[in-house]
């Protein structure tokens, strides 16, 4: 694995470390227009075991953002602009057995220590001593032991996300097989370094590497029953994770297909499936959108309760706001490429910053609203091709001063975990004349 | 407005007319299997619907998917034949109070059989034909979810929104561009957005075209078929915003059909909830919010999330809709009801529902005799299945309120009889001034 240290200044010792940090991440797609800048320049992290909230309008560059972690934006037409995306493993603590203690600061998980310096600090970890790992530069291999097994993640429409011609438990099993091999083989009581062509047959089956031929060796007498042991090794292991998603009746589900099971259900299986190997970060990505709001409920009281269980961190991708408030710790609000604001997701709600996140909150039909007085926010989503430095959000906000226009606003803190870009919060020093401020509205 | 239109219809806004009555609707869609196709039963996808719609006014239907609310809104659109009951178009108050009379009645005589069938012909919209489907047509615009798939995309945006002028000979040639731009301002798009194709418009601006198509005509009701779902908040508001200046306006009835209660409290006067193709509450939206009388009311707001509220925490409603080809008996909504009760209607498939979760219960049934819905034996494979089946009935596994219906379980060998007590559909009471629910729980 390429290792490679983050920028920014060394965190002391055994100091809780980020699982993720995003750091001026670039994204950008060719198109016959022009090139457009999806997402440009943003940053942040995602702390062990919290529940991060990614919102915006459709085009804000959300998605791109999400599937950058995994390397899922096609390239091309995608082009990787810049910026990196540093992930850190992190593992059960050994002290306590995740119940919490002093050296994992209560939360029951350590960051694995680097490989070069073993936890003494060194130049590839930037002097912090953990494992880190640069999503967007390691090598595909090594990206592919990383995908589904450290880092998971569900998709919007379950129906479009699982393979209609696989039942629930190849589906399953395939996530087992790729990165749970070496403990199949053991739950099966299969030596794992046994020699001979029988053991390579059946080490090759459990990694999901056997061919058509190889296939129906397995399935002759001598080398059936082994198979059927490390078949059944896998199925436990299902339903195991099934059961964990609230499934009644795991074992008969199992068998099924995905176009027999409800929306809610399918949505359920690729929870189990994303979680089924334990992971530290699992991205949604607007896992409710298509489901009923009853349904919608469940799913994101079953996110929350295994996130609490697992200590799983959550990057949880969606358009709306209200949901965002139940699930989420920290929301981050996206505009047009950039971050507008990160905060703790009460205080957006109670006190925002960014004009652009005043709008979206005053645009959602509320009790308090008169009928047909909704505060929409005027105009559209601008063009990303080519943009100028100027604020994205210059042309729609109803506080805009010249200023706005001439430059480009960067996330800067504002109080207590809150950042904002926006001149409002930070006036640049040498244009005193056009300051934005909340006292004057242009629109 | 040409004269011709003018004197089709009384002038807007007169009290003493609805706009729309639905009465009793039911929608069914066969299941057909085997090499002949031969229909095995039916889908009841809208079963005994009724409401109305009074001129200058928003109807909420609300519900979650499959319950009918989209095939409802086809019904009343004319895009499909309903197969009972019928929607009913410009009738004035003293004809609907006369049709609900003559409906109400269970054997008719020979003459109020003949006017049913004159009021039928003449108002009914499956029923109509020349003139009056015309006016209908005209009067009754339908603005869809995805504005995408139901624009044209290789007509331009003055042909699309033109076509209704043509077609009803309103205007051609220079006339009907000018009155395209008028409509277009009206919805916010300006002259220069004529000679542009769908794809070249935002959704937002896209749903904005399908207005103005809809407002072509003049229409006196629009059928809003969940026209913001697919927009972003922003834009909604735009949206909504826009649909309500236009009402005020034009002294327009909206159905307002969604799933979305943050916008249908926003919207509508009235609400209709519906479950399983049945109204399970009707009534002003102030009273459907704060007072809900139905459980299913209650569970449907319980889950979803509002912006405002800080504490209330969402409550998840359990179990899966049923089957709507296989309604449940009593009240339909029983099988998830939290606080059901003995007489809501308990029937041998809910002796299925409860335990076909439940590992082992079920892999040996062998089959299933039916006296009714209530009463049947189950044969199993062997005498233990049967004898579990029969602990696991009485046990904890399933709701007090299922056990105490259960009037006779008795264990012949390898089969099990299970009898509950029969019980009759629920229908809508009164619960207050216009609003209605069907629950056999009183809790006003």
């Amino acid at each position: 694995m390429t290792l490679v240290g983050s920028d920014g200044p060394a965190p002391p010792a055994l100091a809780p470390a980020p699982v993720a940090s995003v750091v001026d991440l670039r994204v950008h797609f060719r198109s016959k227009a022009g090139i457009v800048h999806a997402v440009d320049g943003v940053s942040f992290d995602i702390a062990d075991g919290e529940t991060l909230g990614l919102v915006g309008e459709t085009g804000c560059g959300k998605s791109v953002t999400a599937r950058s972690f995994l390397r899922l934006v096609p390239m091309p037409p995608g082009i990787q602009a810049g910026g990196s995306i540093l992930f850190r493993p992190h593992r059960t603590c050994e002290t306590c057995s995740g119940n919490g203690c002093a050296v994992c600061h209560e939360s029951g998980r350590v960051p694995d220590a680097c490989a070069t310096c073993e936890g003494a600090g060194c130049e590839t970890c930037a002097g912090s001593g953990y494992l880190t790992v640069d999503l967007l530069e390691i090598p595909e291999q090594d990206l592919r032991t990383i995908r589904g097994n450290r880092i998971a993640m569900i998709f919007q429409d379950p129906g479009k996300a699982l393979n209609p011609a696989l039942s629930i438990r190849d589906q399953l099993a395939e996530v087992f097989y790729q990165h749970r091999s070496a403990e199949l083989l053991a739950a099966a009581a299969i030596d794992g370094e046994a020699g001979g062509p029988a053991g390579t047959l059946i080490r090759r089956k459990a990694a999901l590497r056997s061919r058509l031929l190889e296939d129906a060796l397995l399935s002759l007498p001598p080398l059936r029953a082994r198979r059927n042991k490390l078949r059944a090794a896998a199925d436990d292991r299902i339903v195991a994770a099934l059961a964990e998603t609230q499934i009644p009746n795991p074992r008969k589900v199992m068998d099924r297909y995905p176009h027999e099971l409800s929306g809610g259900m399918r949505q359920r299986v690729m929870i189990a499936q994303a979680l089924a190997c334990d992971p530290d970060l699992l991205i949604a990505d607007e896992p409710t959108t298509a489901l009923d709001v009853t349904v919608q409920a469940r799913i994101l009281e079953l996110v929350r309760e295994l996130q609490s269980r697992h200590r799983t961190s959550v990057l949880y991708i969606s358009h709306d706001l209200s949901l965002v408030r139940r699930v989420c710790d920290r929301v981050a609000v996206m505009y047009a490429g950039r971050i507008a604001e990160v905060a703790p997701a009460e205080q957006i709600f109670s006190d925002p910053s960014h004009p652009y996140t005043r709008g979206l909150l005053a645009a959602i039909p509320a009790t308090s609203h008169e009928r047909g007085r909704l505060v929409a926010i005027s105009g559209t989503v601008p063009e990303l091709i080519n943009p100028t430095p100027a604020c994205r959000f210059a042309g729609r906000c109803p506080f805009e001063a010249p200023v706005c226009r001439a430059l480009e606003p960067e996330p800067k803190p504002t109080r207590d975990g809150h950042q904002v870009a926006c001149f409002i919060h930070h006036p640049p020093r040498d244009a005193a004349d056009g300051v934005p401020t909340f006292d004057r509205q242009v629109r | 407005m040409t004269a011709a239109g003018d004197t089709a219809r009384p002038p807007r806004g007169s009290r003493d007319e609805v706009v729309l009555a639905v009465r009793d609707l039911g929608k069914y869609f066969p299941i057909r299997e085997g090499a002949l196709q031969k229909v095995v039963g039916h889908i009841k996808a809208v079963d005994g619907v009724s409401f109305d719609i009074a001129p200058g006014q928003t109807v909420g239907l609300v519900g979650e998917s499959g319950c009918g609310k989209t095939t409802l809104g086809r019904c009343v659109a004319g895009l499909s034949e309903p197969t009972n009951g019928g929607v009913y178009f410009g009738l004035e108050t003293a004809t609907k109070e006369r049709l609900d009379s003559l409906l109400s009645v269970t054997e008719r005589t020979a003459s109020q059989e003949s006017e049913l069938e004159q009021l039928d012909n003449r108002h009914r919209v499956d029923r109509m034909n020349g003139d009056a489907w015309r006016r209908y047509r005209r009067n009754c615009q339908v603005v869809f979810q995805e504005s995408f798939a139901s624009l044209n995309p290789r007509q331009l945006v003055k042909d699309i929104v033109g076509r209704p002028l043509r077609v009803h000979r309103e205007a051609s040639g220079s006339q009907l561009t000018e009155r395209v731009v008028e409509l277009l301002a009206q919805v916010g798009l300006g002259r220069q957005h004529l000679y542009r194709f769908p794809h070249q418009f935002s959704g937002g601006q896209r749903q904005r075209i399908s207005i103005a198509r809809a407002l072509a005509l003049d229409p006196e009701l629009v059928i809003l078929d969940e026209p913001t779902s697919a927009l972003d908040v922003s834009v909604q508001a735009q949206i909504l915003n826009l649909l309500h200046e236009l009402q005020q306006e034009r002294h327009l009835a909206y159905l307002f059909i969604t799933h979305d209660l943050s916008v249908v409290r926003h919207m509508a006067d009235r609400i209709v909830v519906m479950y399983v193709g049945r109204v399970a509450e009707a009534g002003p939206t102030e009273v459907i919010f704060d007072r809900p009388q139905h459980p299913y009311t209650e569970a449907l707001l319980a889950s979803s999330p509002d912006v405002d509220a800080h504490t209330v925490d969402l409550q998840a409603l359990e179990g899966a809709i049923p089957d709507p080809a296989l309604p449940p008996q009593g009240c339909r909504f029983h099988t998830r009801c939290a606080v059901a009760t003995p007489t809501c209607g308990w029937e041998v498939d809910d002796v299925v529902r409860w335990l076909e979760d439940v590992e082992g219960t079920f892999d040996t049934l062998r089959g299933v005799t039916r006296m009714s819905p209530f009463d049947a034996w189950l044969s199993f494979e062997d005498e233990a299945a049967a004898a579990s089946l029969a602990a696991t009935l009485r046990s904890e596994a399933i709701p007090q309120a299922m056990r105490t219906a259960l009037e006779e379980l008795t264990v012949d060998a390898r089969r099990v009889r299970v009898r509950f007590t029969p019980v009759d559909e629920v229908q809508l009471t009164v619960r207050g001034s216009e609003h209605v629910a069907a629950c056999v729980l009183d809790r006003a």
